[in-house]
């Protein structure tokens, strides 16, 4: 797994390539927290590169959500493939984040 | 005809990725696995074996785990076999995917993913170790008997 982070408008993007599973998975949530835990609450996090996610990279980016949100800030999702989005779909995460077909479209949303 | 084959790891995260790549080299190209099919095999042995380092061989020393593959025309079995803590998967909690974000616990996707993403799960407790077997239906050809996309009787 690969992360690059960079700040775009009012968000920092995290952007993840390769398998998020149970041995990599703890290393994203350190990044994600990390960055909340320094001011930056507006997360996106770009799934495009990401090829293979488990329920590891699940909980993580559940557990960041939940982070973002009470820091007063948001973790919404950009470009899924069609085998991640479906991790996703399974866990019923789209109830209850924003996520989004492209990275533009989830840095706009933040305004 | 079927094609059959074996790897085996010690129970660390580190092989995850091992076995993934396997399942991929066995099976990718075979007819009727899709990328689709590919991705729900290689989760639900990612999550299958996720679980058996992480609980059953909790206190233990990381034994082995072996997993077979076979690939018929009809079907995809692949078999997780490991010598740590069995378990009870129809006593294991579900997760309840409609909940809203206050009340939801980070874990226990595990064995739901693994149900999600396969036909039959069936777990034996042997001599020769637990054997947990996954069978994924693969994709019938297009324009087969009675398979024209009609719906038929329930």
């Amino acid at each position: 797994m690969k992360t690059e982070v960079k700040q775009e408008n009012n968000s920092t993007i995290i952007d993840v390539s390769g398998s998020v599973d149970a041995l990599t998975a703890p290393e994203l949530s350190k990044i994600l927290l990390g960055q909340i835990a320094d001011g930056h609450a507006n997360l996106v996090v770009s799934l495009l590169g990401v090829e293979f996610m488990s329920s590891a990279g699940l909980r993580t980016l559940l557990g960041a959500v939940k982070e973002a949100r009470s820091s007063g800030g948001d973790l919404r999702i950009a470009s899924a493939n069609p085998g991640v989005d479906k991790v996703l779909k399974m866990s019923g995460f789209h109830n209850i984040a924003k996520v989004y077909a492209s990275q533009a479209e989830a840095v706009s949303s933040f305004g | 005809m079927a094609s059959t084959d074996r790897i085996a790891r010690a129970a660390h995260l580190e092989a995850l990725k091992d076995f993934r790549e396997f399942i991929k080299e066995h099976c990718a190209g075979q007819p009727g696995v899709t990328d689709e099919i590919l991705y729900d095999v290689q989760l639900a042995v990612d999550e299958a074996c996720t679980n058996i380092v992480s609980h059953g061989y909790a206190d233990l020393d990381p034994g082995s785990i072996i997993l077979d593959v076979e690939v018929e025309p009809e079907k995809l079995t692949v078999t997780l076999t490991d010598f740590g803590h069995s378990f009870e998967p129809h006593s294991a909690p579900l997760p309840d995917v409609d909940a809203p974000i206050e009340e939801r616990e980070l874990g226990g996707f595990g064995l739901f993913f693994i149900q999600q993403s396969v036909d039959e799960m069936d777990y034996q407790v042997t001599e020769d170790g637990n054997k947990m077997t996954l069978t994924k239906y693969l994709m019938k050809p297009v324009g087969g008997e009675n398979e024209d996309g009609s719906e038929t009787g329930k």
